[in-house]
């Protein structure tokens, strides 16, 4: 009797775990729908919350079924081929660069003629490929060096060795050295003498995974603006070969990012630095980064950090090239493509979605208020003005008559190789007295050798 | 009852064996499939021949060496890992077997690291390894062979407990007369080991032997958190190279696919040999 309960129950839980796998299946194409419907991969984690709330809010009002999923911090790429290739893809994907347009250009649909496009303030934020609007801007930000406002003009006027008058007076990268390798070598004077807790002037430059992309990517990126600049080609595009022109200029500046700094220079990558605290935590004044950052400064943030949001604000990552005229960093990555595979409908109902998303009252509170971001369309003004002050230096910069620098990195072939490589020369230059030669080289040969591999 | 088995053995094999066909014989066949196509998703190929075999060897005309650095690399690992813990797993299974105090406490304790998870372990251990490191201004990835040893300190930590159950389990099955006759005969404990104990132990070092080797080279998680492939690529074991040409190189997925499928074949490979091998020398009763 005993033997033949247990049978039972293992020949159930068998053929439960053969149903359940059915049953699935048969949940995702059960429901028929008789219009449209969108399904948007979402590439921030961070705005996850936000545009569920916002999905929902939109099949409340038009019954249209949105769905958003959102893929991890990193896995983007992973999750979207994937999903890609399922039944019932996704209608709204993300498309970094030109590179990816490439990857993914069977699957963009023109978007020429859509609502999102004609809102568009700033044509040159949506990407064009094989004469497409391949994909258009849903947000666009700057990075640059973020720094603690209030601790320099305590330090301009308590302290009386102080190289500089005035915040003002930091204008270029002569400037900005002197200010940080004075209070990196006097930190306890000043302190003392300004009733700060400094222990360094920048945030430590970590070289592992989680914080390398910001010299592999952002600051990479300022040296191959300046070259794309003279080769008089696309900003963004970019071209098949570099010659590293400023690379001498690269090394200067990262040299005052590591010398000036309480890092240990030989441990950069060890992962255990926190770069952002130490700022959030007014042990350090200078961290270079983006305006996403704003909001991890907020008051009343988890992050416990001491610093006032209002103290920072953010300049221009000055290079030594033309100082003068350079304004912040200002671009994107995140464009919102929409699969030109999805069944007519599911594309309608799409576009009329990211209409409304940039439209209605509540998308643009979402997407200025809950998510924080700077949207470049015609129809945020006013209360949906961005609240990134950050991004407002970005604009004041421009207004002045000064250039913003284009995001050049987004030209990177194979950006995750590329950077690997160039992380590694930089890694050895830095923790174990490598020679920058060789650190210029790789940032050279390596571009050309992966260009030619993803244009073959 | 013999008959009726042998005729309507069909029905009862049949649930197993769908599942298996849709879960892996045909993501199986299509995985070699794709190996000869360039794809971007898995629905969306267009055929190649063998450009992805070609490419995984000579990239823009240059022979590019780091799958080949990843194969030894990994082969290495494999066996200082297979070594280390089933000697180790194999010494305490011995110890805890001789009834003496507290062997309940010591088993949990030594299995309690293969409960936590991969990634969580790597993580931990990282922070460790780099404090410690710091005071001598290095880090875990400052050289491919303080990875390989972080990776095989972790490992090993990991895996020894799962072993040693294993093994405790094959000990106690030996027969104590078997024992017990040869300590009579006037065997020492070293003989006791070699002749008796090591023999009617085969069958579990063939299954021990199995897992570490297979558990060696499949290694993942442990190498994505801890080193994530640093420096550059030089610590990056065979299946994380895949995943980083998979993802990592654009337009490459169909070459990630073919290491895919050489890393299969070295892998079928090596576990039969290892398996014919071991199992020739187990005790037949």
């Amino acid at each position: 009797m005993k033997k033949k309960l247990v049978t039972v129950l293992l020949a159930a839980s068998m053929l439960a775990t053969m149903l359940a796998g059915c049953g699935s299946g048969n949940g995702g194409s059960g429901d028929k729908k008789a219009d449209g419907s969108v399904y948007m991969l979402n590439f921030k984690p961070e705005t996850d919350q936000a545009w569920q709330d916002l999905a929902a809010t939109y099949t409340e009002q038009t019954g249209v079924p949105v769905t958003v999923v959102t893929a991890a911090d990193g896995q983007y790429k992973t999750q979207l081929q994937s999903e890609l290739a399922k039944k019932e893809a996704p209608t709204i994907f993300n498309i970094g660069s030109t590179a990816d347009c490439a990857e993914y250009d069977k699957y963009i649909y023109d978007l020429k003629d859509s609502d999102i496009y004609k809102h568009l303030n700033d044509k040159s934020l949506a990407l064009e490929y094989d004469g497409k609007i391949a994909s258009v801007a849903n947000c666009y930000e700057c990075y640059g060096i973020i720094y603690n406002k209030a601790i320099l003009e305590n330090y301009c006027k308590n302290y009386p060795d102080a190289v500089i008058k005035s915040v003002d007076d930091i204008k270029d990268l002569d400037t900005l050295e002197k200010v940080a390798t004075d209070i990196n070598t006097n930190v306890d004077a000043i302190n003392e003498a300004c009733g700060t807790k400094l222990l360094e002037a920048f945030a430590s430059s970590g070289l592992d995974d989680g914080s390398s992309w910001r010299f592999s990517g952002h600051l990479a990126g300022i040296e191959l603006y300046y070259e794309f600049k003279d080769a008089g080609c696309d900003l963004t595009a970019g071209q098949d070969t570099i010659e590293g022109t400023y690379m001498d200029n690269y090394k200067r500046v990262w040299d005052m990012y590591t010398n000036t700094s309480g890092a240990d220079k030989s441990t950069l990558d060890s992962g255990s630095l926190n770069a952002e605290a130490e700022l959030g935590m007014e042990e350090a004044v200078f961290y270079q980064n983006g305006d996403w950052e704003y909001s991890a400064f907020a008051d009343g943030n988890e992050n416990g950090y001491t610093v006032a949001q209002d103290d920072l604000s953010m300049m221009p990552i000055y290079f030594g090239v033309d100082d003068e005229n350079e304004g912040l960093a200002v671009g994107t990555e995140n464009h919102w493509t929409v699969n030109a595979q999805a069944d007519q409908k599911d594309i309608d109902a799409t576009l009329e979605f990211l209409n409304w998303v940039v439209t209605s009252d509540e998308g643009r509170d979402a997407i200025t208020n809950k998510m924080g971001l700077s949207a470049p369309f015609d129809t945020f003004t006013g209360d949906y003005a961005s609240k990134n002050a950050f991004a407002a230096v970005a604009s004041d910069l421009a207004s002045e008559g000064k250039t913003s620098v284009a995001w050049s990195f987004n030209a990177t072939p194979s950006v995750d190789d590329w950077r690997a490589d160039f992380v590694a020369a930089l890694t050895e230059y830095t923790e174990r007295d490598g020679s920058w030669d060789d650190v210029s080289k790789t940032f050279v040969d390596q571009w050309s050798y992966y260009w030619k591999l993803s244009n073959e | 009852m013999e008959k009726s088995i042998r005729k309507y053995f069909w029905i009862f094999a049949l649930p197993t064996m769908a599942a298996f066909t849709i879960g892996f014989i045909v993501p199986f066949l299509y995985g070699i499939f794709l190996s000869f196509c360039k794809f971007t998703t898995v629905t969306d190929w267009s055929w190649v021949g063998f450009q992805n075999y070609t490419r995984i060897f000579v990239v823009n005309g240059i022979v590019d060496k780091s799958f080949l650095h990843s194969i030894w690399y990994t082969a290495l690992f494999t066996v200082v890992s297979v070594l280390i813990i089933n000697l180790v797993s194999c010494g305490i299974a011995m110890a805890l077997t001789k009834g003496i105090k507290g062997t309940n406490l010591f088993r949990t304790v030594f299995f309690l690291p293969n409960l936590i998870g991969g990634i969580v372990l790597s993580y931990v251990w990282l922070m460790i390894f780099n404090s410690i490191l710091q005071n001598y201004s290095k880090t875990i990835v400052s050289s491919q062979w303080s990875a390989f040893w972080g990776l095989v300190i972790v490992v090993c930590w990991q895996q020894i407990g799962y072993m040693m159950i294993i093994y405790i389990a094959g000990i106690q099955n030996i027969p104590p007369e078997l024992i017990e006759a040869a300590k009579i005969d006037g065997a020492s404990s070293w003989q006791l080991i070699r002749y008796v104990t090591l023999p009617m132990l085969m069958p579990t070092i063939t299954i021990c032997t199995f897992l570490t080797l297979t558990n060696g080279f499949k290694l993942f998680d442990q190498n994505l958190a801890l080193t994530g492939g640093n420096p550059g690529k030089m610590s990056q074991l065979l299946a994380l190279n895949i995943y980083d040409t998979m993802y990592g190189t654009n337009g490459w997925q169909g070459v990630g696919q073919a290491k895919a499928v050489i890393f299969f074949i070295l892998v079928a490979l090596i576990a039969l040999i290892q398996n014919k091998i071991t199992t020739s020398k187990e005790v037949q009763d």
